[in-house]
């Protein structure tokens, strides 16, 4: 019910604009309105994408990220303060419980000023990691803009990253240079599976503060592509929070830079286009699943009927067919979700543990939905299993799917006949036999009486 | 004249009749007070099932009744009835606190096993109670199926009455024994503690069916009948779908033939009998009595006196040769015949060692003296008594209430539970113990000097040690004193067993009567108020773990599935259970989550271990000093494990700073409540008897829980300290 409201919504907002999949309330932080000029086209570009729009300073009063206890805004931009701080109403708590309640950030740094301490203790939390005094800036003698960064090194060009994995799907590829200047780099810790980089600084990149003097060897902490440039999280319950090194790249300027390699040619960047796709996966315009319709039903009987499908209760040794299906969401509209080669759609059918994991083919297609689908004969275990369909990739919303039935017994009367078994012949020719052989005893008897008896009743 | 009257009545042929007339009515009597006696719970509280494992069996009939018998017997016990159906409330005066739920449940346990149910079980009392309902509802009586099993076990407690009264009567020869037994087997609290209204087990018709398949027995072994063997058979397979106690017959009667065979009493009437009721476990005995009847067919044909003998060692060679031949295969292992529970029955450490999960129970453990005191009363000191009687008068079936005797109270004694076999033997036993004593003592006339003169004559014929005691007693003086003694005797077992059943016996166990100081009495309802919460409060398919105890219960009251519940056909499972409990929480939690659960439901304090030995050591929960501690000097395994942690969460809350006293255990605790990370209270009963935790989801953003616990306490984390060799690079 809930599903089809707001898939009517959308339908509805559609047809007026371009709009995220998770609703067009967006806040921006930022610290004094001058500074919001800076970055018109971003602001724009946004409102051309269907946003709505407001602005806050950190400080002021009047910001509130909830209203009575629901978000207030669906998406959040935090441009760094100038001051210390993200002010009483940011603190970490608080964005990581906007983050619990479905909304998305993004978090702008910059190298120019050193990182407040509440950002770096919110980011801990997640497990990603500024620097140690968080006032690094990233350099690279190698792939630095010759236009404006000449002595500093500190405005790395970049290609466009392409897929972060073989199997993961590219969501921010495409041609053209981005220009970052001064950026604030972030480290990953090793254990999170919810946040993955989105752009990696080249081999040839380190990290040190200006203000120092360039440290000892052992108190490097990451060098090369182990900076990430832009990184994200996305949590279990698929909120966004993106983390974004150098905020001056999203300003008008940077947008339409000429730029130049040392030994390249001169070329514009890219930057919009990449702010663009980064916005856009950020507040849920694309990278979002949505689980259509799911089946499941006996596979022998072909032909199936309505009471027979999605049935509670399954058989061992049952033959059965299960499909699903699913859309991806691409900026304004559900498409039929198409996965990445080399990566796969698996159905699980659990008990405890997997008796099954399968590859769901696509087998179909509606006008917003690919149709998945498997056949497989339920394991020779009852209990109470789940049709799983866990699909959890970076920078895609996480599918995790569990319906649950019960495989149960073959009932006393879905065995073999007894006379089916060969092997059973031999008893059941033992019992028959001395049923026989004793009807043939009695007969025998009844009609063997000794004629001596006759002869002693008779006299 | 009244005298004259009398002597109509009590005289002749139709003083027979009168005096069956009379036998007849004290039968029904006893009967009906055998019913009645068992009422005390439901007029004390209500008609509710009692205890654990009769939910089951109620939510078993239940099924039945409204399925049939064939889907009952292809049961897959996962869920039943849509939840619409299954709800309804009852108002009972006795409870004001909150209407009662009574309800139809629907929802099934072993969570996520499932339990082929129709497999199972033994279905005998499910079948007769769905047996009676359907002849009820076919005479149009509307009565409810909950009734019906309710008062089943009273019902059928009255029919052991009869059965008894059969069965003695085959060893006496003076009624009075038959009637004596009757009526302690109505009123003994040994069967009662298993059959009072609402306490719907298998041992409710079970014990009937006991008796009656021994009475058909006697009857056959006596009468050598086709007949009787037959009935005996068929109310063995009765007996046998009905519980698991039917190894007892099994056994029995058997050792019974052989113990006969062995005092050379053989005789076709044993043959025909035992033939008739083939046993297929017996099947040694069953070889041993066809080689006997051959052996006898030949002697029929041989003259010899040596040929005795040939039989002897031929008979003794074979059994020799089998029982070797068992050994060694139980040895060796190609055969298993021996469960634990046997085992345990041999051994009672056994348990203890091997299977604690069987140890744990409370009705497993060895019988306590006071016990057999309480249960049986003044029939325990007259059952040697009657033990001896019959070795006095040595017949087939005095030879089988012999080794009834011998073996029941061996068993007894080692496990609490069978007390309930030993009962109707102790029954018989003391009723003809009593008998012969009333017999005696209770004649009016004086023995006549014929029998006098008799008894003389027969003194002179025969050794002393041999004759036949002169039996009679002259003085009215040591009659009334015998016989008043006596009748003080069974007065004070009357008393004493109405007692038992209305105090110990009768309480539902799902609720719990204490009284107050000033003498009131209070009733803790704790449990049923936990459930109630769990069925209003939860989704209707969260998982419930909980000790297995409480399976049962929470499946039929709290209609939520369970992980484990009394039907223990799975130790690991169990175990696994036992040791999420036990364990850290960083060890539960994986196991929670692999499971589902949803909710953990804690009984205040208990503990056990089992069957993960390398993992949860017994040993390591209890002090230095060998104590078993849960206050401040508690062990670190004590003090971590969930199980300790759930129980004492925020309960010094509840006493001033530094006070917290756990009042059962009379120990005072640490100040500070246990922390728990990965789960959250949600309910706590009244008196604190239950508390329920809800499992928390994995962190949002994938942190430890005790990360996330103490950053949303506000707690700052300090940045992870350098770690020593190379740092480890992320890769993709």
């Amino acid at each position: 019910m809930k599903w089809c409201l707001s898939l009517l919504l959308c339908c509805f907002l559609a047809a007026v604009n371009a709009l995220s999949s998770s609703g067009s309330r967006l806040l921006v932080v930022l610290d004094e309105s001058t500074e919001k000029s800076a970055y018109s086209t971003l602001w724009s570009d946004l409102e051309g994408r269907g946003y709505d729009l407001s602005f806050e300073s950190p400080k002021s009063d009047s910001l509130s990220l909830f209203e009575h206890g629901e978000r207030a805004y669906d998406h959040l931009l935090i441009l760094p303060p100038k001051s210390k701080g993200l002010g009483p109403n940011l603190t970490p708590k608080n964005v990581l419980d906007f983050l619990d309640k479905d909304g998305n950030i993004i978090l702008a740094l910059s190298g120019k000023s050193s990182t407040s301490s509440a950002i770096s203790s919110l980011l801990l939390e997640v497990d990603i990691h500024l620097s140690n005094d968080r006032s690094a800036v990233v350099v690279d003698h190698f792939n630095y803009d010759t236009v404006s960064a000449t002595e500093k090194h500190d405005v790395l060009l970049l290609n466009r990253p392409g897929p972060l994995r073989p199997d993961v799907k590219a969501l921010f590829d495409g041609e053209g240079v981005l220009a970052l200047p001064r950026v604030a780099p972030q480290t990953l810790g090793n254990t999170s599976p919810l946040i993955s980089p989105v752009l990696r600084a080249p081999e040839t990149a380190y990290a040190y503060n200006p203000k120092e003097e360039i440290p000892a060897a052992d108190d490097i902490e990451a060098t090369g592509s182990q900076l990430n440039i832009v990184s994200a999280l996305q949590s279990r319950n698929s909120a966004r929070l993106t983390i974004l090194g150098s905020v001056e790249a999203l300003e008008d300027k940077w947008f339409s830079a000429t730029v130049k390699t040392p030994g390249g040619k001169k070329t514009t960047t890219a930057n919009r286009e990449f702010a663009k796709q980064l916005t856009a996966w950020t507040f849920k315009e694309t990278g979002v699943l949505k689980v259509g319709k799911i089946e499941h039903h006996l596979a022998s009987n072909g032909e199936v009927s309505v009471d027979d499908l999605n049935p509670k209760i399954y058989r061992i040794k049952n033959e059965t067919f299960f499909s699903i299906e699913m859309s991806e969401y691409a900026y304004d509209k559900w498409v039929p979700f198409r996965g990445s080669t080399g990566d796969e759609l698996q159905l699980e059918f659990t008990m405890l543990s997997p008796f099954h994991r399968l590859a769901l083919q696509p087998t179909g297609k509606t006008e917003t939905s690919t149709v998945f689908s498997a056949q497989f004969v339920t394991p020779d275990q009852h209990g109470i299993f789940s049709f799983r369909v866990n699909y959890k990739r970076p920078f895609l919303t996480n599918i995790e799917e569990k319906h649950e039935v019960t495989v149960r017994h073959f009932a006393h009367d879905e065995y073999p006949r007894s006379w089916a078994i060969s092997g059973g012949w031999v008893w059941i020719a033992g019992l028959w036999s001395v049923i026989g052989g004793f009807l043939a005893f009695v007969v025998v008897w009844l009609y063997s009486a000794p004629v001596v008896d006759k002869l002693k009743k008779t006299q | 004249m009244a005298q004259s009257s009398l002597d109509v009545l009590l005289k002749g042929s139709s003083g027979k009749s009168t005096r069956g007339l009379l036998r007849i009515i004290i039968l029904l009597t006893i009967a009906a007070a055998a019913v009645a006696s068992r009422l005390f719970s439901v007029i004390r509280f209500e008609s509710i099932i009692h205890e654990f494992d009769p939910w089951f069996n109620f939510r078993a009939t239940k099924y039945l009744v409204q399925n049939g018998f064939y889907s009952f017997w292809d049961w897959f016990d996962d869920r039943m009835l849509p939840p619409s159906q299954c709800l309804r409330v009852v108002r009972s005066p006795r409870y004001h606190r909150a209407a009662l739920i009574q309800f139809l449940p629907h929802l099934g346990t072993w969570h996520p096993l499932g339990r082929v149910t129709g497999g199972t079980l033994y279905p005998g009392l499910m079948v007769t109670s769905g047996v009676i309902y359907h002849i009820l509802r076919l005479l149009t009586i509307p009565v409810d199926i909950r009734n019906v099993c309710v008062l089943l076990a009273p019902g059928f407690s009255g029919l052991t009455a009869l059965a008894m009264y059969l069965l003695t009567r085959e060893m006496s020869h003076s009624p009075s024994a038959g009637l004596l037994a009757a009526a302690f087997m109505g009123i003994t609290p040994g069967y009662i503690s298993r059959s009072v209204a609402g306490s719907y087990d298998n041992e409710a018709i079970a014990i009937f069916l006991l008796v009656f398949t021994f009475f058909l027995w006697i009857k056959a072994v006596k009468n050598g009948s086709i007949m009787w063997g037959a009935l005996t058979a068929l109310f063995y397979g009765y007996m046998v779908s009905a519980w698991g106690g039917y190894v007892f017959i099994t056994n029995l009667i058997p050792l019974h033939v052989f113990v006969l065979l062995c005092m050379g009493r053989y005789s076709s009437r044993l043959y025909i009998s035992y033939t008739t009721c083939d046993h297929m476990s017996a099947l040694g005995v069953f070889g041993l009595i066809q080689l006997v009847a051959f052996a006898e067919f030949v002697r029929a044909y041989l003259p010899g006196k040596q040929f005795q003998k040939l039989l002897t060692s031929m008979v003794l060679l074979t059994f020799g040769l089998g029982f070797t031949g068992l050994v060694l295969l139980s040895v060796s292992g190609v055969i298993a015949p021996w469960s634990g529970r046997f085992y345990s029955l041999w051994d009672t450490g056994y348990a203890k060692i091997h299977i604690p999960i069987i140890a744990s129970v409370s009705e497993h453990q060895p019988t306590a003296w006071p016990a057999f005191f309480f249960d049986l009363n003044f029939l325990i000191w007259l059952f040697p008594a009657g033990v001896f009687m019959c070795f006095q008068n040595l017949k087939d079936e005095h030879v089988f209430v012999i080794i009834y005797a011998v073996l029941s109270s061996y068993f007894a004694g080692v496990m609490v539970r069978l007390m309930l076999t030993l009962t109707p033997i102790v029954c018989v036993a003391a009723a003809l113990a009593l008998s012969t004593i009333f017999d005696s003592f209770l004649v009016m006339t004086k023995p006549t000097p014929e029998s006098k003169e008799k008894a003389n004559a027969d003194k002179s014929k025969a050794f002393s040690s041999t004759k036949k005691p002169v039996v009679g007693i002259y003085s009215y003086f040591s009659k009334a004193i015998v016989t008043g003694s006596l009748t003080i005797y069974l007065l004070m077992f009357v008393a004493h067993c109405t007692w038992v059943t209305s105090n110990a016996y009768s309480s539902p166990s799902v609720v719990l009567a204490s009284r107050l100081p000033d003498g009131s009495q209070h009733i803790i309802d704790d449990y049923r108020e936990a459930y109630y919460w769990l069925r209003q409060n939860t989704e209707d398919n969260a998982k419930i773990m909980s000790w297995w105890d409480y399976g049962y219960q929470i499946g039929g009251m709290a209609d939520r599935p369970t992980l484990v519940d009394n039907n223990t056909w799975n130790n690991t499972h169990i175990a696994t259970v036992g040791k999420a409990m036990s364990s850290r929480e960083e060890v539960s939690y994986p196991i929670l989550r692999q499971h589902d659960v949803d909710y953990v439901l804690v009984v205040f304090g208990g503990l056990s271990s089992g069957i993960w030995p390398d993992e949860i050591k017994e040993r390591d929960f209890f002090t230095a000093r060998g104590e078993y501690r849960v206050d401040e000097e508690a062990t670190p395994t004590m003090k971590n494990s969930l199980m300790y942690k759930m129980s004492y969460y925020n309960y010094n809350s509840l006493f001033p700073a530094g006070q917290a006293v756990d009042r059962v255990r009379g120990v005072k605790l640490p100040a500070e409540s246990p922390t728990l990370n990965t789960l959250e209270e949600a309910f706590t009963s009244e008196n604190w008897i239950i508390r329920i935790f809800k499992v928390k989801d994995l962190d949002n953003f994938g942190r430890d829980h005790s990360n996330a616990v103490s950053f949303d306490k506000d707690l700052k984390r300090k940045r992870a300290t350098k770690k020593k060799g190379p740092r480890v690079l992320r890769t993709e």
